[in-house]
């Protein structure tokens, strides 16, 4: 049946598909023009040798060259984006399945009124949820310090943004304070699709909710997990906008990650062509993570 | 959400059962507790902005915590009018509008091709569109910087509006597609059967049958678009044309000392989005699961 469906498909004449294709026509004109062209676009810069005026010099591969062998602060950026995607697999994940079986999972009262709340700094913009954090972290009138110096621990106040060793956890704490609200809901809604009678095995059985949560649940959720995990890796390997805003990849590139260094590359230091690489470079990581993603939802949907 | 909350409540019966009544009030005593107390780092940073806003900056270095002494609502009039968010208020409405509309509009003729008509090379068009979903604007930036100077269109709205349309489509489209794939075909064809033309068919049974998930789709785009940063950072230039978030990110330079200030203009941004967001809450989840799942 599939089948022969698949085959009448393919053999729809042209002139029959003149409908779908006009109804298609804005969508794909509007896409191709300032998405797929821009992609291609994008490749061709990678090539040249350019200073955003005056004439292209073709260059061939010698900008990935560059950068992979003399630009130190590549690997600088690329380390930070892997302890940042290591990090994002973790702590965002963990507070969201925490939160999900808090609330699905246990009795309390006003469920509804503390998701509005988990999820609220997710509906937020970056440069709200930077400002909010700037004044959290700010060494004089922050709260973090007043907090710290108003239960007599003067001593561990300090300029956090400031601090070359602490500025990128400062700044993935506020990356996860947005994300987790996401992990949240994901979760909350496959916990909610399981069977009841499961969980009432184990509770006959004395497994209190983390021991509900491993052995009972876990099993039923692995889809929606390694969906979370891939599209949380994801948003954190292209993490742009809170440290651009909040830091800009300082102080001393302390904070740098690869889509800054794309930013400085091509807007700042008038490098189009390496800038160009590097968002390449960043784009098929990307894809590679999404391919990934996809084969393993797959697997394990076929399960 | 129905569901969730008849869900909850056999739960809570059953841990009645189990646990008496006395056992099951003193567990959720404490799991409310949790959920309180974890509601704290949420709490914590808008209130502290809620209160930072009104005070003046003489008071916030010697009260940086507390509540409020002297309420200064004057800081709201001064950036609205001193800096500038009357200005990026509008800009950002008149951004939000078109990508809206045209998201709405594409995205809906497309769904419906994709999942209700038969044609030629189907499949390698419905990929091409799945390549948009994961690929970020950021990647992007540097080729429609210089597509969008050629076109003489930096630092006007349309530098704004047609990348975030471009962007959001391939989300609208695989959204819309798999709801309307879920059609009853029983309806379909009697519509048809009674004469219903090609557009007919699409205004009078589809667009209102489709209406919650255009509902979802048209809050998430007005959401996206509301808080793009990359796009109006790089392509706008002139301060006339900047919408909140790029506003409040120049504000934050140019009155980097005054923070009671800054944070009303942190409000002033973020107020319609999360008022947007309290209610239509269903559709924002419904649309996070719905997008992750597909």
């Amino acid at each position: 049946m599939q089948a022969s469906r698949q085959k009448a498909t393919r053999e729809v004449s042209w002139r029959d598909s003149a409908p779908a294709y006009l109804f298609i026509a804005p969508a794909f004109i509007l896409y191709a023009l300032f998405f797929l062209w821009p992609l291609l676009h994008l490749v061709q810069l990678s090539t040249v040798k350019w200073k955003g005026v005056g004439p292209k010099v073709f260059v061939g591969l010698k900008n990935y060259l560059h950068i992979l062998t003399s630009d130190p602060k590549f690997w600088l950026a690329f380390e930070h984006n892997v302890i940042w995607l290591f990090a994002a697999v973790v702590v965002p994940i963990v507070i969201g399945m925490f939160l999900a079986v808090l609330l699905a999972r246990t009795p309390m009262h006003g469920r509804l009124l503390f998701r509005t709340i988990y999820f609220l700094p997710q509906v937020l913009s970056s440069v709200v949820v930077a400002v909010i954090w700037r004044g959290m972290y700010n060494p004089n009138y922050g709260a973090i310090n007043s907090i710290l110096r108003g239960i007599g621990l003067d001593f561990l106040a300090r300029g956090w943004l400031g601090d070359r060793a602490l500025v990128l956890p400062a700044l993935f704490i506020a990356w996860s304070w947005i994300h987790y609200g996401f992990c949240m809901v994901i979760f909350i809604a496959a916990l909610q699709s399981i069977d009841e009678v499961y969980f009432d095995a184990a509770k006959v059985d004395g497994a209190n909710a983390l021991q509900q949560t491993w052995y009972v649940a876990l099993p039923f959720i692995r889809g929606p997990l390694a969906t979370v995990i891939l599209l949380t890796a994801i948003a954190a390997f292209q993490v742009f906008d809170l440290v651009f805003i909040i830091t800009k990849g300082g102080p001393a590139g302390a904070s740098l990650v690869l889509s800054v260094h794309m930013y400085d590359n091509a807007f700042r230091y008038d490098k189009v062509g390496q800038g160009a690489a590097l968002a390449v470079f960043l784009g098929a990581l990307i894809s590679v993570l999404s391919i990934i993603f996809l084969r393993v939802r797959r697997r394990l949907e076929a399960d | 959400m129905e569901l969730a909350r008849r869900g909850a409540e056999k739960e809570d019966a059953g841990q009645v059962t189990r646990l008496g009544l006395w056992g099951f009030r003193t567990r959720r005593l404490w799991t409310t507790f949790a959920a309180v107390a974890f509601s704290l780092f949420v709490l914590v940073p808008f209130t502290w902005v809620i209160f930072t806003s009104v005070k003046s900056q003489k008071e916030l270095s010697h009260n940086p915590l507390g509540v409020p002494m002297d309420w200064q609502w004057g800081n709201f009039a001064e950036a609205w009018t001193r800096g500038h968010f009357d200005r990026y208020f509008l800009n950002s409405i008149l951004v939000a509008i078109p990508t809206v509309a045209l998201v709405l509009v594409c995205s809906t003729l497309a769904a419906y091709a994709f999942s209700l008509m038969e044609f030629r090379g189907k499949n390698v068009l419905f990929i091409i569109f799945l390549v948009g979903l994961t690929i970020p604007l950021s990647i992007l930036i540097i080729p429609l910087f210089y597509e969008l100077l050629s076109l003489g269109l930096l630092n006007t709205y349309w530098a704004l509006v047609l990348p975030q349309v471009a962007k959001t489509l391939p989300f609208g489209i695989l959204l819309l597609r798999s709801f309307m794939e879920d059609f009853p075909t029983e309806i379909l064809d009697a519509a048809r059967i009674d004469g219903c033309s090609t557009w007919g068919l699409l205004y009078r049974v589809v667009v209102p049958l489709s209406a919650p998930a255009l509902t979802s789709l048209l809050v998430f785009t007005f959401m996206w678009t509301w808080n793009q940063f990359v796009l109006p950072v790089v392509l706008i230039q002139d301060d006339a044309m900047r919408t909140l978030p790029v506003g409040l990110n120049f504000f934050q330079g140019r009155f980097v000392t005054d923070i009671p200030l800054m944070m009303a203009g942190a409000i002033i941004s973020f107020l319609p989005i999360v008022l947007m967001y309290v209610f239509f809450q269903r559709q924002f989840i419904k649309g996070i699961t719905a997008g992750a799942f597909k």
